[in-house]
């Protein structure tokens, strides 16, 4: 349950206990001091009777007075002073009512009397009730009023906690702004703020470390990548090599190569996923494959792959650095599984950029082809990260990718809008 | 000429010296910030390889020094960082151009080579070697006062073999340098081939020398026979 309504049931529950008790007592007391009074006001009158026997040797004339009547029986002996309330029907009265009676001996002459003394606690009650009745009502009133200011209260000085809370709700630990809360001047929320900012803050921390930690390492790889291939440099101008030499240090030169490929490989995906390549850029797409095609032509001519091309005008809002990778990735993917006197066709409209190619290596499974480091088994030379590059390119652009096979042609095709397209048929 | 070489990794830097001393240059080595301050604002350069990142300082500093200095120092940056605001910081702080680990030897050469020759290009730019002259501005080539025709690629190979001359150059290393990295990808070399087949063809039939040699294995190499 909330906790003001915990916090109101507490308070009212005792509240109301307290009143109660405070009631009662009160009650008590007032009853006490008023019947004291009216003791006090009895024992006057047998003061008098006493004083006026005294005097006189006899009893005195009973003067009707209202609400007071005294009673003279004749008894035998003494009778105990007794203060005592009963139950009397006063003459003149039809009803009975409460009256609080003296009962005392006395001795005129020779006859001893039981004298009763009884005054009406009319008055008494009906004080009593009155002063009750409005004690109540106070409380009450008391009771609902500090409710309501409790209520009011209270919202207002949580709202720093639910404001808080808000906030946190918020927090995504990939993103980057620091969470800020406004300052409420409460010490505890203060305190519960400030550590708030605290372990978000770290927790952004670690989690940029262990993003960057890639990156990072892969930095690290360079330079060491740079010494050996400047030694190979080196190496390689001595003359005096043996052919077995110069053949062992060509294959140490081409496994550096390939390290470096794939560093380089690497470097970029933890990039792309840090999102270094946000920026975009309207760019004319049309170029740039037509600028790659160029660049690919000799290259292609050597291998006597022939190529079609049907390109329209695109343009696309992406990173332009991405753009030029991604070309690449899927040209030199269709170039190099391709065998001499093959094909290579590209497609490019408004939907999508569509490159088809031969190849000597047979279906590749679609699920499994965008995972890093797969490599079908018969293919060889080929870093395993270049098509995981395309996803992760596609991923941070917006685009679709799907692989198909289809008359032993080898297509991927690039979609510009976000919901998948459909198989090509 | 005198080249500093200003570089954290002492091994690096010593394969860099290696490389490039010869009769051309004498090679000097800094590995920290400091001592690179104190070597420029002492010594002039012909051209300056810079590690952006130094113990002590960044080599954008010592950019910026040479430049409160009006030095007229070549300067080629080497650095680990190879996104497009790094090298456009770079060219922007001053520097002549900007080259990314891990690098061929042969390309620093041809880089370090460009630097010198633009800056100190007084009126003639213009390459000789033995009956070779290459016009840099025009891009184009004469022979015993005749003019060759190159395509684009051979003209960088060629340029490419006189900046590194007489020294082994990998047929990795000049795919690089004709098509950039995504190229060199590919393991076949055979289009490589066929220019520097063309490029001898055209140099022999004009009567040069047959100044390029072909290393078993390797790669080739450039020089006077």
């Amino acid at each position: 349950m909330k906790l003001f309504t915990k916090y109101s049931r507490i308070n009212v529950l005792a509240t109301i206990l307290i009143f109660l008790i405070a009631s009662a007592a009160f009650y008590i007391a007032l009853n006490i001091v008023l019947l004291n009074q009216i003791d006090e006001d009895l024992n006057i009158e047998k003061k008098e009777i006493v004083t006026y026997v005294n005097k006189y040797h006899r009893l005195p004339e009973n003067i009707p007075v209202k609400d007071q009547v005294i009673n003279y029986v004749p008894v035998n002996g003494d009778t105990k002073l007794t203060y005592s309330t009963s139950d009397i029907i006063q003459p003149g009265d039809s009803i009975s009512a409460d009256f609080r009676q003296l009962i005392f001996g006395i001795k005129p002459a020779n006859q001893w009397y039981k004298v009763t003394v009884s005054k009406s606690l009319e008055d008494t009650d009906n004080l009593i009730h009155s002063v009750v009745v409005i004690s109540f009502t106070t409380i009450l009133v008391i009771l609902l009023s500090s409710f309501f200011i409790n209520r009011v209260v209270l919202k207002k000085l949580w709202r720093p906690f639910y404001q808080s809370l808000a906030t946190v709700k918020e927090f995504k630990v990939s993103k980057t702004p620091r969470l800020q809360f406004d300052p409420s001047g409460i010490e505890e929320f203060e305190f519960m703020n400030q550590t708030l900012e605290r372990i978000t803050k770290q927790a952004q921390a670690e989690y940029i470390a262990l993003k960057t930690f890639s990156e990072n390492a892969s930095h690290e790889i360079q330079t060491p990548i740079a010494i050996i291939r400047s030694k190979l440099d080196l190496l390689i101008q001595d003359e005096q090599l043996t052919e077995q030499q110069s053949n062992t240090l060509q294959s140490a030169y081409n496994a550096l190569q390939k390290l470096t490929k794939l560093n380089q490989s690497l470097l970029l995906l933890a990039k792309i996923e840090n999102n270094q390549y946000e920026e975009v850029e309207k760019i004319n797409f049309k170029i740039k494959v037509e600028s790659k095609l160029d660049d690919f032509q000799e290259l292609w001519q050597a291998k006597k792959i022939v190529t079609h091309s049907s390109l329209e005008e695109v343009f696309l809002k992406m990173n332009p650095e991405l753009a030029d990778i991604l070309l690449n990735n899927l040209l030199s993917n269709a170039t190099k599984h391709n065998y001499d006197g093959g094909s290579l066709s590209v497609e490019l409209n408004k939907s999508h950029f569509k490159i088809s190619n031969t190849s000597s290596s047979g279906m590749l499974e679609s699920e499994k082809l965008f995972q890093r480091f797969y490599r079908p088994s018969h293919t060889k030379d080929f870093n395993g990260l270049g098509l995981s590059i395309i996803k992760q390119i596609c991923e941070a652009s917006g685009f679709t990718k799907t692989y198909n096979h289809l008359d032993n042609l080898h297509t991927f095709t690039i979609s510009f809008e976000s919901t998948p397209v459909t198989m090509n048929a | 000429m005198k080249i500093l070489i200003v570089e954290d990794e002492k091994e690096l830097s010593q394969s860099i010296c290696d490389y490039l001393s010869g009769e051309q240059f004498v090679c000097e080595q800094s590995f920290d910030f400091e001592s690179a301050i104190e070597k420029i604002s002492l010594y002039d350069y012909s051209c300056i390889v810079l590690d952006i990142n130094l113990p002590g300082g960044s080599g954008l500093d010592i950019l910026k020094e040479l430049k409160k200095e009006n030095k007229l120092d070549g300067v080629l940056i080497v650095s680990a960082r190879d996104s497009i605001e790094n090298r456009v910081l770079g060219l922007n702080s001053g520097a002549d151009d900007y080259l990314t680990k891990p690098f061929h030897l042969s390309e620093l050469a041809a880089r370090v080579a460009a630097i010198i020759r633009r800056k100190s290009f007084d009126g003639k730019n213009v390459i000789r070697y033995d009956e070779l002259e290459l016009d840099l501005s025009e891009k184009g080539l004469k022979i015993k006062d005749k003019k060759v025709e190159l395509t684009r690629k051979e003209y960088e190979l060629l340029l490419y073999f006189i900046s590194n001359k007489n020294k082994v150059i990998t047929k990795n290393a000049i795919a690089t340098h004709l098509w950039g990295d995504d190229m060199d990808m590919l393991d076949n070399y055979d289009f490589i081939y066929t220019h520097i087949k063309n490029l001898r063809r055209k140099l022999m039939q004009a009567g040069a020398g047959d100044y390029i040699k072909s290393i078993y294995g390797m790669g080739y190499k450039f020089f006077l026979a």
